[in-house]
């Protein structure tokens, strides 16, 4: 009978091969990080004159401040759950673009989180928004 | 009795090749990050339906600390809606994307301008948001 012929040698990885290894995995880490793509909201901002003319004195305006539950709309104080009936009650019937845009008024400490959770809900109603700063200069943003 | 001088190898060794090249990427990286924004520290909002963006001009950041960069270069409120339009240049519709990039708890103070400096230089504005769960 012949004896089965069994290995017993240690196998190490090459040395040299250590450097090779830590640049492949580098390569390969910041391709992982770069193809990381963003995600957002796209907010297109008509010209200010076509804004101006579309602008009218009737148009629904929404006042924020730092407390998010509160929203105020056309004067009138709405808690922050309720805002999306009352928009979109106010809405019904503007079926011309000049007639769905929003004035957004924001006191100097509202946060950026409060606005854009406002701003977006206006635009998923399919209206466009103007934002109207204390000095009353007007910017306007599309749906 | 005169000696034969043994002629003496002078190779670069291998094995600093990968040291070699792993330096030069670290260099590569940092000169990179120069350029970018991604070693600047803000959270962003969060918010339903966001949409991919695929390649934008250039983005602009308001960092917690309430400090302004443009792709990555801290500037003055008053210099960013030019320093925008140059670098859109003449760029058609479609190819003017701008990445509003916004630290959640920035008050309007700080953002509303800069979203005025963007409308004024006709940029597409994009703001970088996180999605809703």
């Amino acid at each position: 009978m012949r004896p089965r012929r069994t290995s017993k040698f240690l196998i190490e990885p090459a040395a040299v091969a250590t450097g090779d290894i830590a640049f492949n995995l580098i390569v390969f880490f910041l391709v992982c990080a770069s193809s990381e793509p963003d995600s957002g909201r796209r907010q297109d901002l008509p010209s200010s004159e076509k804004t101006k003319q579309e602008q009218k004195t009737d148009n629904i305006e929404i006042s924020l401040t730092r407390t998010r539950n509160v929203v105020t709309v056309n004067g009138d104080p709405v808690r922050f759950e309720e805002l999306e009936g009352r928009l979109r009650r106010l809405l019904t019937g503007k079926r011309r673009p000049e007639d769905r845009v929003v004035v957004v008024r924001s006191k100097p400490d509202t946060p950026y989180e409060h606005w854009i959770e406002v701003t977006a809900l206006v635009q998923d109603l399919g209206a466009s928004i103007t934002i109207q700063r204390e000095e009353e200069r007007t910017v306007n943003v599309g749906p | 009795m005169k000696l034969k001088r043994r002629p003496m190898k002078a190779d670069v060794p291998s094995t600093a090749m990968g040291d070699i090249a792993f330096n030069l990427l670290i260099f590569f990286v940092i000169l990179a990050r120069a350029t970018d924004d991604s070693h600047l520290q803000w959270n962003p909002a969060k918010a339903k339906q966001l949409e991919g963006v695929k390649s934008s001009r250039c983005s602009v950041l308001i960092d917690r600390n309430n400090k302004l960069y443009l792709n990555g270069r801290e500037i003055g409120q008053s210099q960013l809606s030019q320093a925008i339009d140059d670098l859109l240049g003449q760029a058609p519709a479609g190819q003017r994307t701008v990445l509003l990039k916004v630290h959640k708890e920035a008050t309007a103070m700080y953002y509303e301008p800069v979203i005025e400096a963007i409308a004024q230089a006709g940029g597409e504005m994009v703001h970088i948001l996180d999605e809703k769960r």
